[in-house]
């Protein structure tokens, strides 16, 4: 299975794809990092993968 | 090579601890279980690692450790989101680790002697793989190496119904970077989740050497109440006390007892090691504090016999009873109810709480 993350430009937090499509934007988890990270931040290539699969990345 | 923590899981099993923070902060010997973790990486030389968090406790995990300086280390958060197994979690750490080896150390277990043999015996040759092994008495009820006679794993089979040996993995791992290639490999299984013993199998199945390393002492998957007692039990026996509290003339105080700054056993009450008192505890006179307990810090024990016990932290304990075989979160209040009426027990209990009254 793909595991597709992206990695915070400011602080170096890795977050996963699954992560990101569930809040398409988001406050970096990071602590004490305002960065706003967006699925959309994911290669096309990598975000049509994840939304044709998207089943295999829920529990 | 690069350690990598996982620090997810829901800890439902130690509910209602976890319902405000993660299992893997909950203290043994009044350190969080996942510093355990931290140390035995930075022991074996491994200062770069990875935190994966789950949904839970996120924050919690990064405000303890923060950027690891202070723990010696250089720490990466790598946050996994859904639980979809130990294989995910590893894949999600794959830009972190690039092209070095690393250790997987599942964050809420214990070893005792740390991992230093565990790398020295991956690093002996050339090994897509390194798994820590220990024997159990119901191989049933685990995943299962069959190793040879050198120590090279044959194969692995998960809760077999016929067990090839008795050796369970154990939840510490030395990977080289090929694992990330099988997991890339690798389906669901059918509780929806990537296993990590389907990426070890895929490496063998490719034709790279796994060793095995058998873990002789003692190792403790702290995932429930009892288990964290025990773990408890097995780390005071061990302990290198610290003297930095204070033993009135007049207390009574016998073997290892570990106390911190602030802490005070006054005149009056009793301890007998093995001991741990976190800072500012503080054992009124009449108290006794039996073996195996560890007290967490602003804590105060007056009029009660307490054994074998973790008491997390901030706890107000004055109730002219015995606890014993305990395991009490943090802010508890117990008291007595001796001059109420009417006679009975009074609780305030969370959710899924366990007491036998």
């Amino acid at each position: 299975m793909r595991i597709i993350t992206h990695t915070c430009p400011d602080c170096g937090t890795v977050v996963s794809a699954n992560e990101l499509e569930a809040n398409r934007v988001m406050k970096c988890p990071g602590l004490d990092c305002e960065s706003v990270l967006r699925f959309a931040d994911l290669p096309a290539d990598d975000r049509e993968h994840f939304l044709e699969h998207r089943e295999r990345y829920r529990l | 090579m690069k350690g990598l923590i996982l620090a997810g899981g829901t800890g439902s099993r130690l509910r209602p601890i976890t319902h405000t923070g993660p299992k893997q902060l909950i203290p043994v010997a009044n350190k969080p279980v996942l510093e355990y973790a931290v140390e035995d990486l930075r022991e074996a030389g491994i200062t770069d690692v990875g935190v994966v968090l789950g949904h839970k406790g996120r924050e919690a995990i990064q405000a303890f450790l923060g950027d690891g300086s202070e723990f010696g280390v250089d720490v990466t958060y790598i946050v996994q989101g859904n639980p979809l197994g130990l294989a995910h979690a590893a894949g999600c750490a794959r830009e972190f680790v690039g092209d070095d080896d690393f250790v997987m150390y599942l964050g809420d277990n214990l070893l005792n002697r740390g991992i230093g043999r565990l790398v020295e015996d991956f690093e002996s040759g050339d090994y897509g793989a390194s798994i820590a092994l220990q024997g159990v008495d119901d191989p049933g009820a685990f995943g299962i190496a069959e190793v040879d006679e050198a120590g090279e794993v044959r194969r692995l089979v998960e809760k077999p119904d016929d067990p090839p040996s008795d050796l369970a993995l154990i939840g510490i791992y030395v990977f080289s970077p090929a694992v990330f290639d099988a997991i890339e490999e690798l389906e669901p299984s059918w509780r929806g989740e990537l296993e990590i013993t389907d990426a070890i199998q895929s490496l063998l199945d490719d034709g790279l050497a796994v060793r095995s390393h058998v873990v002789e002492s003692w190792w403790k998957d702290t995932g429930k109440p009892g288990d964290v007692l025990e773990a408890n039990r097995l780390v005071l026996s061990d302990i290198d006390p610290a003297s930095e509290g204070t033993v009135e003339d007049g207390a009574e105080t016998r073997g290892r007892i570990d106390t911190r700054d602030g802490a005070v056993v006054e005149s009056g009450a009793v301890v007998r090691g093995p001991v741990s008192l976190g800072r500012d505890v503080t054992v009124k006179e009449g108290a006794y504090i039996g073996p195996y307990t560890s007290i967490g810090p602003n804590s105060t024990v007056a009029d009660t016999h307490v054994e074998n016990s973790v008491i997390i932290g901030d706890a107000e304990i004055d109730a002219s009873e015995r606890i014993v075989d305990s395991l009490v979160g943090s802010g508890a209040t117990i008291a007595s109810a001796d001059d109420v009426l009417p006679d009975g027990q009074r609780l305030v209990v969370g959710a899924n709480s366990d007491l036998k009254l």
